[in-house]
């Protein structure tokens, strides 16, 4: 019968509402208790020559893809409107499909730098490994879906649109995601861990990213430098 | 206060359809269940498909046999049931399933439904109606831009080459999510059970997409003059099309480093890295 609590009920109907509710209190305490170092502590000044591969990639096709799945969830119609031209359909996937691939360059270049550069690894916590680890995981599962089960910007919008908005409406329905391969299951299951394990790590920086940096007006910075000479003229 | 006889009739008649809704509700419940579970392999008065018609069947069967069947078949086959086992046989070794939801209320339901459907002269389910014309190339050109998606489903559904392939799609091919249906008009046994199996889809990875959805009998004729072409056609195999896509992404993603190198050249690397040279080259 349905209506038996399996695994899935718990995985992807009560699972993801516990995921929320710790990102949520989490991150409430976490600012409440400790603001000023609530956000990624750089360790740009320690090394930024590989620090540049690790951020730049990673930033823009970590932000890209989130946003390609925002705007799945909420106009799936007009994305399945949109692939209904074969041509417009492989140049959203083979979009999504890049900016997927850069994501895990910037997240392996993030982690080896970690790992091979003294300084930075120094000041880099468990809580940091993990969660390098998860969005890699979760990076690559993505990746992995995009290429052996295609062409999900379309079958994304017809079937876990649905179930993300039964999440949203509080009447779970994981009937779609039930009968789903087991890597996108992992997707799914890690995008909630990511969630529900961020306030604990510097993932917290995307509560507090300094967006007005965006619009604000330019700033000047002054570099004190002395006249030619005038060391040696002491 | 003494109520004027067409009050009675409007609180009578108000009061009978409070007592009938839940009957109603249950018939509708009942309909709707039986299109979406059972349609696919039965009609009513529309001859056999994978399972038996079901005309009479109330007549033929009494309630408690055709209940314990429907609530368990292949419990019924375990014991032995003659009739289980023929019925067995003639659905060329196929079970039914047992359906998810189902309860004695809703055999009872469903029961119902079939000996009224039974008594109509031509029951709502007596199965798609479909053509017995040649398809024409008018038919496959429309059913290949239905499944392509070139051509938009009436219902608003996905296009099938979201989840399917079918060989010979072209282009960087259709998707792997779902069943390849190169040879589904041999699999599901030629047009008439394609065009159910369409009108109904039973499986329910199907049904969570397509039940609010469906696609249109009008629909329908064409989807299965393509895969009938496509069973009979073949087609190259489009796994290079899926390399393509790989490499296409990879070239992208190799395009959006140059890019990111190039435009940031002077930032986030070399800003204070200048200074600080500068600085240094002071010193020294």
């Amino acid at each position: 019968m349905s209506n038996a609590f399996t695994l899935d009920t718990f995985l992807f109907a009560v699972a993801p509402y516990l995921a929320i509710g710790i990102f949520l209190l989490a991150s409430i305490r976490g600012y409440r208790n400790r603001r000023f170092v609530f956000s990624s502590l750089s360790s740009q000044f320690l090394e930024n020559r590989q620090h540049f591969w690790g951020l730049v990639p990673l930033h823009y096709g970590i932000i890209v893809v989130l946003l390609g799945h925002l705007v799945a969830f909420l106009i799936p119609r007009e994305i399945i409107a949109w692939n209904s031209r074969p041509l417009r359909l492989y140049v959203l996937e083979v979009s999504a499909l890049a900016f997927g691939i850069l994501t895990v360059i910037g997240l392996t270049a993030a982690m080896m730098r970690r790992a091979n550069v003294s300084t930075v690894r120094a000041v880099t916590t468990g809580r940091d490994r993990i969660i390098l680890g998860m969005l890699l995981v979760q990076a690559v599962s993505g990746v992995g879906t995009a290429i052996l089960y295609p062409w999900g910007s379309t079958w994304y919008a017809a079937t876990a649109v649905p179930y993300l908005r039964s999440l949203l409406l509080l009447a779970p329905d994981v009937r779609a995601v039930a009968l789903m391969p087991w890597l996108v299951k992992l997707h799914i299951l890690t995008a909630f861990a990511i969630i529900g394990y961020a306030p604990f790590t510097r993932l917290v920086h995307v509560l507090v990213a300094p967006m007005p940096y965006l619009w604000r007006k330019p700033q000047m910075v002054r570099w004190y430098r002395r006249p030619e000479g005038a060391l040696r003229a002491q | 206060m003494r109520l004027q006889p067409p009050t009675r009739l409007g609180l009578g008649l108000a009061l009978g359809l409070l007592i009938a809704a839940p009957t109603a509700a249950s018939a509708q419940d009942a309909a709707a269940f039986f299109k979406q579970n059972c349609t696919s392999c039965h009609t009513i008065g529309g001859g056999r498909l994978t399972g038996p018609d079901l005309k009479d069947v109330t007549k033929s069967r009494d309630r408690a046999w055709l209940t314990d069947f429907v609530l368990a078949p292949q419990a019924a086959l375990d014991r032995g049931d003659p009739y289980a086992l023929q019925l067995q046989q003639e659905a060329r070794g196929v079970v039914m399933p047992q359906v998810a939801g189902i309860n004695r209320d809703l055999v009872s339901a469903l029961l119902d439904l079939i000996e009224a459907e039974s008594a109509l002269p031509k029951s709502q389910f007596a199965g798609v109606q479909v053509s017995d014309r040649p398809f024409t190339a008018a038919d496959v050109q429309l059913g290949t831009e239905l499944f392509r998606g070139q051509r938009r489903l009436g219902g608003g559904g996905p296009s099938c080459v979201s989840c399917h392939t079918v060989r010979g799609t072209g282009g960087l091919g259709g998707g792997q999510l779902g069943p390849d249906l190169t040879k589904v008009y041999e699999r599901l046994q030629w047009r008439k059970a394609l065009a159910t199996w369409l009108n109904a889809p039973p499986t329910a990875t199907m049904q969570t997409v397509f039940a609010k959805t469906p696609i249109a009998e009008t629909e329908v004729l064409p989807l299965v003059a393509y895969f009938e072409a496509a069973a009979r056609n073949g087609g190259e195999d489009d796994r290079a099309g899926l390399i393509q896509f790989v490499l296409l992404g990879l070239g992208a993603a190799a395009l959006g480093l140059g890019v990111m190198d190039s435009a940031w050249k002077t930032r986030f690397r070399s800003v204070r890295r200048a200074l600080v040279e500068r600085r240094r080259g002071a010193r020294s």
